[in-house]
C-alpha cells in the first residue's frame, strides 16, 4: 500500500503510542487489583491483629488442642460411642456432624418423595385436588421454617402422651412406640442363618436386573413386550421372604421395654429429632413440589401432543417423553433444595436437637472457649457439604448438556 | 500489488487523507487464527464493501477497528490514533467510529429519542435540548421522526435498523461500520435500510460495510474486498470485482451467491 | 368443487357442558369414577380440617380472659386467644415505651407516604423519589425510633429528609393535579418559563436552600427522648432488621455481582470466594459468628451492640444471595447491549448504570421479592441468639406468669401474620412479573 503516491500524499508521522501512565489499560487494571487486594488484605490483617490482641488480653484459649481434651457434658442423642468425661471434643464434633447428616439425609428423602407427590397433585386435572396441593404449598412456603419447627416440637411432639400411655404404632406388637420422650423402635438382631435370606435377596436383585435387560433386548429385537414390574417385585420380595421362613425366621428383635419410668432396649430418637425431621420434610417438600411442577410445565406442550399423536398411552407419555425432558429443569433446583435442607437443619438449635451447631458451636464453645476455631470448624463443615453437593450437581449438569447437544 | 495500484487510482472520489490503516494485523480466538496478516488502508470518504463466506473473519475485522475485539499482533491506526492499551485513545476511537449491528442492539428500555440522545448527553456532554434537536434531525434523515417516543420493541426490524443508524450518526462519527446490517431483516424491509445507507454514502461518510447485498455493493462501493479464511483475497473496484474477478476463490464465491 | 357454504355460518352458543356450572363440575371434578372418588375423599378431608380448625380456633376459643386458667374454665377444647390479645402491643412493638409508640407508627406512615408516588403512574421523576427514600429515610426513621441527642451530621440529614419529603409530596400533588413536575410548576407559577435553563435551575436550588435553612433552624428547637435498642422488639424489630437488610444488601449484592463478573482476576476471585463462603453456610452460624467473634474483631474499648452485630451479619449474608440474583439478571442481558453501549462510547460505569442495570433489575424483580420474603422469614432466627423479635416476643408469652405454658396460640398467630405478609408479597411479585413480561413485548 505504500505506493499510493499519485495523490498529494500527506506526510504523516506514524503515530507512536506514547506510554501514558494514567491512561494505560494495564496500569489501570493492575492498580484496581492491587487496590482491592490491599484493602481486603488490610481489613483481614486489622481484624486478625485485633482478634489476637483481644484473645491475649482476655486470656482466652487458642489453637486446636481442645480436639483431644475430654468433654464433660453428655448428649441425649448420639450415633457413636461417647462417655462424658472420657470422650473428647473431637468426638463431640463427630457426634454433631453425624446427627446433622442423619436428620438432613432422612429429611431429604422424605421431602423429595412428598414433594414429587404434591407436585404431581398440583398438576392433577381434578380441580379440587390441585387447589388443595396449592394451599399446602402456599401455607408451608410462606410461614418461617423456625416457627414451624418450634410448633411441631412444642405443639405436637411434646404434647404426646406420657410414657405410661405410650402409643403403639405397630398394631400391638410393641415394636414401634411413640410418647413424649420420643420414638422407640425395635432393632433386629440377625440370627445364625439370616445370611441365607440376605444372599437370596442379593441373588433376586441380580436376577431381576438380568431379567429386565433381556426383556428390553427382546423388545428391541422383535417388539415383544414382557411384563416386568410384577415378576420383579415378586422375585425381590417373595423369594427372600420364603427363604426367611424356611430357615426358621432367624431374626430376633431387641424390643423396647418399660423399665421403671422409661423404655430400655431397641433404638430411640428424641422428640426434637422428630419435630425437626417432620418440619424440614414438610417445608422442603413444598419447595420441591413447586420445582417439580415448574419443570413439568417447562416441557413444551407440543411434546405431549406429539407423543399422544403417535399413540403412546398417557402413562408412557409421562414416563418416556415428559419426565426425561423435565428432569434437567427439576434436578438443579431440587439439589439446591437439598443443600438448603442441610443448612436449615441447623435450626435444630432452637429445639435442642444435638446437631453440630447446638452441640459443638454452642455447648462445646460455651464450655471450652475457642470461639474462632469452633465457629470456623462448624462453618468449614457446612462448606464441605455444600462443595460436595455442588460437585455432583456440576457433574449432572455437564452430563445433561452433553446429551442435549 | 496490482490490486493496491488500482485502489489508489480509483479512489479519486475519496480524499487522500488516510482514515484507517491496518498493518500486518493478526487475531486469534484461542488457538484459532481468525485474521491473518491483514493490511488495509481506507481513505477519508471511501466506501468499502467487505464480502466473503461466513467464518471468513469479515465481521471480526471491523469489530477490531472499533476496538470491540482486541487484536494480538500488528497495528490498527484509526484517525491517526494507534489502538493499544491507552484507555483514553480507545475511548476516543469508540466515539469517532460508529457501528451498526446485525441485531440492531437498540436499548429496549429507552424510547427512540432516549436511545439517540444517550450518547451525545453522557459521552459528548451535549446539552439536552441540543441533543434532542440533533436526534430529531437524524430521525428526519432516516425518515421516521414520528416514531421518536416509541420503544424499539414497537417498531419493525427495518425501522429499528434505521434508528440504529441514526443513533450512531448522533455521535457525529468520522467512520461508520456496518456489520451485516440487513441480514436479520425480512426481505421487504431490506430496501428501506439500504436506501438509508445510500443516502448516507452520498454525504461523503467513510464507510465499511460487511454485507451480502451485491446490488448495494455495485451502487455505492468504491472498493469491494473479498475475504476468505482470514485473508483479504481480493480488493477491487466493483466493476472489475463483479465483472472480472481475478482470484479463483473470488470467482467461486461469486458463482455461488449471484 | 362447487361452493359448499354460500353464506357465513352464524356463531351458536356453546353446549351446556362448556358453559354451565354443572358442565364445569363434570369436567373438572367428576370426569371419571376415580376422579369422583378422589373428589369426595378430598372434600371429606377438607371438611374435617375446617371443622377442627374452626371449632378449636373460633367456636370453642376464648378471646377475653384474665389468665390461662380462666381460658380453661371457659373451654377446654378451644384456643386461648386471650393471651395473644393481651400481648398484642408487645407482639407489635416489643417493650417500646407505650407513650412513645406513635413514633414507630409515624415512621411507618412516613415511609408509606414517601413511597406511594412510586405506584402512581402520573408522577414524574420516580428515580429521584426512590433515591430520596434510600438516602434520607433511614436517617429520619433512625432518629424517630432511637431518639436522643442529634449530632451535626444527623441534624443535616434529618433536615434534608424533611425537605426531601416535602418536595416529594408537593411533586406528587402537582403531578397528579396539573400533570407536570414540581419544578416545571414552580417555574411557570413564577412566570420564568422563558428564562434560560441555568437560571431556572438556580431559582429552584435557591428555593430548596431556603427551605433547608428554615427546616434546619426549626429542628434545632426540639429533640426526641432517647430509647435504648434493648426496648425494641416484636414485629417492629423484625421489620427494622429486614428493612435494613433489604436496603443494604441490594447495593452490596450489585457490587459483589459486578466483582464476580469483573475481568480483573484478583477482584473476581475475592468476590467469588466471599459469595460462595457465605452462601454455603447456614445463617445461624453467621449470626453466631457475629455475636461471638465480632467483639474479638473490634479494637479495644470499641463495643458493638448486639443489634448492630446482628444487622451486619444479616446484611453480609443476604448480600451474597442478592449477588447471585443480580448475576443471573446480568447474564440474561444479551451481549449486543454491551456492544451497543460500547459503540456510542459509554465507559464501564456508564454502560452498567444506564444500559445494563436498568434492564437487568427489571428481570430480577420477582427474584428480589423472593429474596426479601426469604429475608423476612429468616429474621426469626435472631430470636435464637436472644433478640426479642416477633418470634422472640411470641415465645416469651409462655413465660409470662398469667399465660404460663401458652405455646401454641402465639405460634399460630405468628404463622398467620407471616403468612399474610409473605403471601401478599409473593402474589404482588407474580402480578408484577406478568405485568412486566407483558410490557416487554411492546
Amino acid at each position: 500500500m505504500a505506493d499510493v503516491t499519485n495523490a498529494k500524499a500527506i506526510v504523516r508521522e506514524r503515530p507512536k503510542e506514547e506510554f501514558n501512565f494514567f491512561q494505560d489499560q494495564r496500569v489501570r487494571s493492575a492498580f484496581y487489583q492491587i487496590l482491592t487486594a490491599g484493602v481486603v488484605g488490610w481489613l483481614v490483617w486489622y481484624l486478625v491483629s485485633n482478634t489476637a490482641y483481644n484473645l491475649e488480653a482476655r486470656g482466652m484459649n487458642t489453637g486446636f488442642g481442645f480436639w483431644n481434651v475430654s468433654a464433660g457434658f453428655d448428649t441425649d442423642f448420639k450415633l457413636i460411642e461417647y462417655q462424658p468425661g472420657v470422650g473428647t471434643y473431637g468426638r463431640i464434633f463427630m457426634i454433631g456432624a453425624l446427627n446433622t447428616l442423619l436428620v438432613s439425609f432422612l429429611a431429604i428423602i422424605l421431602s423429595t418423595i412428598l414433594g414429587f407427590f404434591i407436585g404431581v397433585l398440583r398438576l392433577s386435572n381434578n380441580w379440587l385436588v390441585s387447589k388443595v396441593a396449592l394451599i399446602y404449598v402456599e401455607i408451608f412456603r410462606n410461614v418461617p421454617l423456625l416457627i414451624q419447627i418450634v410448633f411441631w416440637f412444642i405443639g405436637v411432639f411434646s404434647l404426646l402422651p406420657v410414657v405410661k400411655k405410650t402409643i403403639d404404632l405397630s398394631f400391638g406388637t410393641g415394636r414401634v412406640l411413640l410418647n413424649n420422650r420420643g420414638l422407640y423402635f425395635a432393632t433386629p438382631i440377625p440370627g445364625g442363618l439370616f445370611w441365607m435370606t440376605l444372599l437370596t435377596f442379593a441373588i433376586a436383585v441380580i436376577g431381576v436386573i438380568i431379567f429386565r435387560r433381556r426383556a428390553k433386548k427382546l423388545q428391541e429385537a422383535d417388539g415383544t413386550q414382557t411384563r416386568t414390574l410384577l415378576p420383579s417385585l415378586a422375585a425381590i420380595v417373595l423369594l427372600p421372604l420364603a427363604v426367611f421362613f424356611i430357615t426358621g425366621m432367624p431374626l430376633e428383635w431387641n424390643v423396647p421395654e418399660l423399665k421403671g419410668f422409661n423404655f430400655v432396649g431397641g433404638t430411640s430418637v428424641p422428640p426434637a429429632f422428630l419435630a425437626l425431621l417432620v418440619s424440614l420434610s414438610i417445608y422442603h417438600a413444598a419447595h420441591i413440589a413447586e420445582s417439580v411442577r415448574a419443570g413439568i410445565l417447562s416441557v413444551n406442550r407440543g411434546q405431549s401432543d406429539a407423543a399422544m399423536s403417535i399413540g403412546l398411552p398417557s402413562g408412557r407419555v409421562m414416563s418416556l417423553v415428559i419426565i426425561p425432558q423435565a428432569m434437567p429443569a427439576i434436578v438443579p433446583p431440587m439439589i439446591s433444595n437439598w443443600m438448603n435442607t442441610v443448612k436449615n437443619s441447623s435450626l435444630a438449635i432452637a429445639i435442642g436437637y444435638s446437631d453440630i451447631v447446638s452441640l459443638f458451636m454452642q455447648t462445646a464453645l460455651n464450655q471450652a472457649g475457642y470461639a474462632v476455631e469452633m465457629v470456623g470448624m462448624t462453618m468449614a463443615f457446612y462448606m464441605f457439604i455444600s462443595l460436595t453437593i455442588s460437585f455432583f450437581l456440576n457433574i449432572y449438569n455437564k452430563r445433561v448438556q452433553l446429551v442435549e447437544r | 500489488m496490482s490490486t493496491a495500484q488500482s485502489t489508489a487510482q480509483l479512489a479519486s472520489a475519496a480524499s487522500s487523507e488516510v482514515m484507517i490503516e491496518i498493518n500486518r494485523m493478526n487475531k486469534w480466538y484461542g488457538s484459532f487464527h481468525v485474521l491473518k496478516d491483514i493490511d488495509l488502508t481506507v481513505h477519508k470518504g471511501e466506501r468499502i464493501v467487505v464480502c466473503g463466506p461466513s467464518g471468513s473473519g469479515k465481521s471480526t475485522l471491523i469489530r477490531c477497528i472499533n476496538a470491540l475485539e482486541e487484536h494480538q499482533e500488528g497495528e490498527i491506526i484509526v484517525d491517526g490514533i494507534l489502538l493499544g492499551k491507552n484507555l483514553k485513545n480507545l475511548d476516543h476511537i469508540r466515539t469517532e467510529v460508529g457501528m451498526v449491528f446485525q441485531n440492531f442492539n437498540l436499548f429496549p428500555h429507552l424510547t427512540i429519542l432516549e436511545n439517540l440522545t444517550l450518547g451525545p448527553v453522557w459521552v459528548r456532554k451535549m446539552g439536552k435540548a441540543e441533543a434532542i434537536e440533533t436526534a430529531m434531525m437524524y430521525l428526519e434523515r432516516v425518515k421516521i421522526p414520528e416514531q421518536a417516543d416509541k420503544y424499539p420493541g414497537q417498531m419493525s426490524g427495518g425501522q429499528q435498523q434505521r434508528v440504529a443508524i441514526a443513533r450512531s450518526l448522533c455521535m457525529s462519527p468520522k467512520i461508520m461500520l456496518f456489520d451485516e446490517p440487513t441480514s436479520a431483516l425480512d426481505p421487504e424491509m431490506i430496501k428501506e435500510v439500504l436506501d438509508t445507507m445510500v443516502d448516507l454514502a452520498d454525504t461523503g461518510m467513510t464507510m465499511i460495510v460487511v454485507t451480502h447485498e451485491m446490488g448495494f455493493a455495485k451502487t455505492i462501493a468504491d472498493e469491494v474486498i473479498f475475504m476468505d479464511e482470514g485473508d483479504i483475497v481480493e480488493r477491487n473496484n466493483p466493476e472489475k470485482f463483479f465483472g472480472n474477478p481475478e482470484h479463483e476463490r473470488t470467482q467461486k464465491f461469486l458463482s455461488q451467491i449471484l | 368443487m362447487a361452493i359448499v357454504t354460500a353464506q357465513k355460518t352464524p356463531a351458536r352458543s356453546a353446549p351446556i357442558s362448556e358453559t354451565s356450572v354443572l358442565g364445569w363440575l363434570q369436567k373438572n371434578l367428576f370426569s371419571s369414577a376415580f376422579n369422583t372418588a378422589l373428589t369426595l375423599f378430598t372434600l371429606y378431608i377438607i371438611y374435617i380440617t375446617i371443622k377442627g380448625t374452626l371449632g378449636w380456633g373460633i367456636a370453642d376459643a376464648t378471646f377475653v380472659a384474665e389468665n390461662r386458667r380462666a381460658c380453661y374454665d371457659n373451654s377446654l377444647t378451644g384456643a386461648c386467644w386471650a393471651g395473644v390479645i393481651d400481648w398484642l402491643d408487645n407482639i407489635f412493638y416489643g417493650r417500646y415505651p407505650r407513650e412513645e409508640i406513635w413514633r414507630i407508627n409515624f415512621g411507618g406512615l412516613l415511609l408509606v407516604l414517601w413511597m406511594a408516588p412510586l405506584w402512581l403512574s402520573r408522577v414524574k421523576g420516580k428515580v429521584l423519589v426512590g433515591a430520596s427514600v434510600v438516602v434520607f429515610y433511614p436517617f429520619i426513621a433512625g432518629y424517630l425510633f432511637a431518639g436522643g441527642g442529634k449530632g451535626l451530621f444527623m441534624q443535616f440529614m434529618i433536615s434534608g429528609a424533611i425537605v426531601a419529603f416535602i418536595v416529594n409530596m408537593a411533586n406528587t400533588l402537582t403531578s397528579q393535579l396539573k400533570n407536570q413536575s414540581l419544578g416545571v410548576f414552580v417555574i411557570s407559577a413564577l412566570g420564568k418559563t422563558t428564562a434560560p435553563d441555568k437560571s431556572q435551575r438556580n431559582i429552584l436550588l435557591l428555593i430548596v436552600a431556603i427551605m433547608f435553612a428554615v427546616v434546619f433552624v426549626w429542628q434545632t428547637g426540639w429533640a426526641l427522648e432517647g430509647i435504648s435498642w434493648t426496648k425494641w422488639g416484636g414485629l417492629f424489630l423484625t421489620l427494622v432488621i429486614s428493612g435494613i437488610g433489604m436496603a443494604s444488601s441490594l447495593p452490596g449484592g450489585i457490587l459483589l455481582a459486578l466483582g464476580r463478573r469483573s475481568k480483573l482476576p484478583v477482584v473476581r476471585v475475592l468476590s467469588t470466594g466471599f459469595i460462595e463462603v457465605f452462601r454455603s453456610v447456614p445463617l445461624i452460624t453467621v449470626l453466631f459468628m457475629a455475636t461471638t467473634m465480632f467483639p474479638l474483631f473490634m479494637p479495644e474499648g470499641f463495643v458493638l451492640n448486639k443489634l448492630v452485630q446482628v444487622i451486619i451479619a444479616v446484611v453480609l449474608f443476604n448480600a451474597c444471595y442478592m449477588a447471585e440474583i443480580v448475576r443471573a439478571g446480568l447474564q440474561a442481558i444479551p451481549k449486543g447491549q454491551f456492544e451497543g453501549a460500547h459503540t456510542i462510547g459509554l465507559g464501564y460505569w456508564g454502560t452498567m448504570g444506564l444500559i445494563i442495570m436498568p434492564q437487568a433489575l427489571k428481570h430480577m424483580i420477582p427474584n428480589i421479592v423472593g429474596n426479601i420474603i426469604g429475608l423476612l422469614k429468616d429474621t426469626t432466627l435472631v430470636s435464637i441468639i436472644g433478640l426479642f423479635d416477633l418470634l422472640g416476643m411470641l415465645r416469651s408469652i409462655s413465660k409470662d406468669v398469667p399465660w404460663l405454658g401458652l405455646h401454641k396460640e402465639p405460634l399460630i398467630f405468628g404463622a398467620i401474620l407471616f403468612f399474610i405478609i409473605c403471601f401478599s408479597m409473593s402474589k404482588y411479585s407474580r402480578h408484577l412479573e406478568v405485568k412486566l413480561s407483558a410490557g416487554n413485548s411492546h
